[in-house]
């Protein structure tokens, strides 16, 4: 599904991904593991196409098209998405009219009719339920002033909406206390089919203890150093990256 | 407020002024002369609610003179939602009596290549509240200059400001004055600037030296969407009494490029969401207009326009 090879890429002219290379097959779900400042948030951000990341040279190639070619909204519409570890406010778009809009860009691309309203509510009624989200959180405008639990239940809840191939989940752990990571993994297990694939990055075991993944990768400086089953993931708990 | 509860009527100017369903308690005058109006809208009656319709099918430039009289207890919305393709001048005078309540909600369409004034004047008494909404698009030259006067105690103004502009040059001049203790003033203004527009906010805020217990926000927000557009907002504080909450913010600046890449990675193209940012920061006050139908009017008129 995913097939990064020899990837460099750098931010304000400072090299963070060297010689990156990595296989997602379908179905399958990637942790990247490592300490802070190694790189793994820029790996989530090239996949996404944010501009502020400068492919140095490399290729990725995502269910046979060129990634690095397309559009940030091309990835998007062709299955691709990322759960951001910051998520963006948007003052002044309630979330509910945000989160119609973005279903209906892809209902539009699938060619299918763009949702009625009231079909809409039952839907995002269904899905909030399963992330524990109050609907009334919807007639807030887009994360304006939710806390960071709720920031990180909304970007899930949009993957749930979108349906996408292949999710990168951005350290989705970070701000959810102990009841908010177990119903988030939940809906995240629930999510798992054999063609959907996952990139989970992460600093802790905790979120691998409820989304068990077929693959740990341990990065540093900017590249993967060791790679391994389970296992390695609860090794670097008890020993740390050093 | 239902509109059931108010007595509605119409003004419309053309080559004459016609009325359409005046009440009992309003006396409406309007002489015409050539491209001069001169205008009187007086709510006589005290406790008695009214809506007017202000519309204009007039084909050329005009100027109007309108005051404008709000009697004890009652409460006048104006509305005026026309499309201006000629120029125009219009000076407005109101005086509210006590407990008076003035809703004015401007939603205008203003042709390019056109000249627009407006000047708006206007004096609370004791409880009165004044709310300002203004939605205005196009127009080479616009220059808006309202003045509110809180005389008497309690007096409250709400405003907000949205302009939305291609090739505009503007100035916008709002002077509240708190002249009696406990009153209150909330204004906010937010433009998008494209093109080689040029638009500039002035907001002045004066507390008199007794005026104790007064509280006043303002707030003026630029979008700059051209290398040639500029905007410019200037907030001033002029505060003679310790006792007092007094806030002021401006910013400016281009669309914040994380915003639209986090839209974009949702599938949204460039140019919507572009538009759902612009969306967005135009409509983030609309919530101070409690009237619930001119609210969503305000949302169309964003979305259309933006």
């Amino acid at each position: 599904m995913l097939d990064i090879k020899n990837l460099n890429v750098s931010v304000e002219e400072k090299q963070i991904l060297k010689n990156l290379s990595l296989n997602v097959g379908k179905g399958e779900v990637h942790a990247i593991m490592g300490p802070n400042g190694s790189g793994k948030s820029t790996i989530a951000h090239t996949l996404a196409g944010n501009p502020n990341y400068e492919i140095i040279s490399g290729n990725v190639n995502f269910n046979e098209k060129d990634l690095l070619e397309m559009d940030p909204s091309e990835r998007s519409l062709s299955g691709l998405f990322l759960a951001f570890q910051y998520p963006i406010e948007l003052p002044g778009v309630t979330n509910a009219s945000y989160l119609k809009q973005i279903v209906n860009v892809h209902r539009k691309h699938r060619g299918e009719n763009l949702i009625e309203a009231g079909d809409f509510l039952k839907l995002l009624n269904d899905k909030s339920a399963r992330l524990n989200i109050p609907m009334d959180m919807h007639s807030r405008f887009v994360n304006a002033g939710f806390s960071g639990g709720e920031k990180k239940k909304n970007e899930v809840l949009q993957l749930d909406l979108l349906n996408p191939k292949l999710v990168i989940m951005d350290e989705t752990d970070s701000g959810l206390d102990v009841d908010a990571l177990k119903s988030t993994s939940e809906a995240v297990n629930q999510l798992r089919s054999s063609d959907r694939s996952f990139i989970i990055i992460t600093h802790y075991l905790r979120l691998l203890e409820y989304i068990e993944p077929d693959f740990v990768h341990v990065f540093q400086n900017g590249s993967i150093i060791e790679s391994g089953d389970k296992s390695l993931a609860n090794r670097i708990d008890k020993e740390g990256y050093a | 407020m239902n509109n059931s509860e108010k007595n509605i009527c119409s003004i419309i100017i053309g080559e004459d002024v016609k009325f359409e369903n005046i009440p009992n308690g309003l006396d409406i005058d309007f002489q015409i002369q050539n491209n001069q109006i001169i205008g009187k809208i007086n709510i006589i009656k005290s406790s008695e609610k009214f809506l007017i319709n202000l519309s204009n099918t007039i084909e050329k430039k005009f100027n109007l003179e309108l005051e404008i009289t709000i009697n004890e207890n009652s409460f006048l919305e104006l509305r005026d939602e026309s499309d201006y393709k000629y120029g125009t001048d219009i000076i407005i005078k109101s005086i509210m009596s006590k407990n008076s309540i003035f809703e004015f909600f401007r939603l205008n369409n203003f042709k390019n290549n056109t000249k627009n004034t407006f000047n708006h004047n206007i004096e609370l008494a004791l409880n009165c509240e004044f709310r300002d909404f203004n939605f205005s698009n196009g127009s080479n030259e616009m220059d808006n200059n309202t003045t509110v006067s809180l005389n008497e105690e309690n007096a409250s103004y709400v405003g907000s400001g949205v302009m939305i502009s291609n090739s505009t040059n503007s100035n916008n001049d709002l002077s509240i004055k708190h002249l009696s203790k406990s009153a209150k003033s909330d204004c906010s203004f937010k433009t998008v600037s494209r093109g080689s527009s040029n638009i500039k906010f002035s907001g002045k805020v004066f507390v008199d030296h007794g005026c104790s217990k007064t509280i006043s926000n303002q707030i003026s927000k630029g979008l700059v969407m051209d290398e040639s557009a500029k905007i410019s907002l200037i907030p001033k504080l002029e505060i003679n009494n310790d006792d007092v909450i007094c806030a002021h913010g401006a910013a400016s600046g281009k669309p914040d490029e994380s915003v639209i890449f986090y839209l974009k990675s949702r599938g949204i193209a460039h140019t919507d969401a572009e538009k759902i940012y612009v969306q967005g920061f135009l409509g983030e006050f609309l919530d101070k207009i409690s009237n619930s139908e001119m609210q969503e009017k305000a949302m169309k008129y964003i979305s259309t326009h933006c």
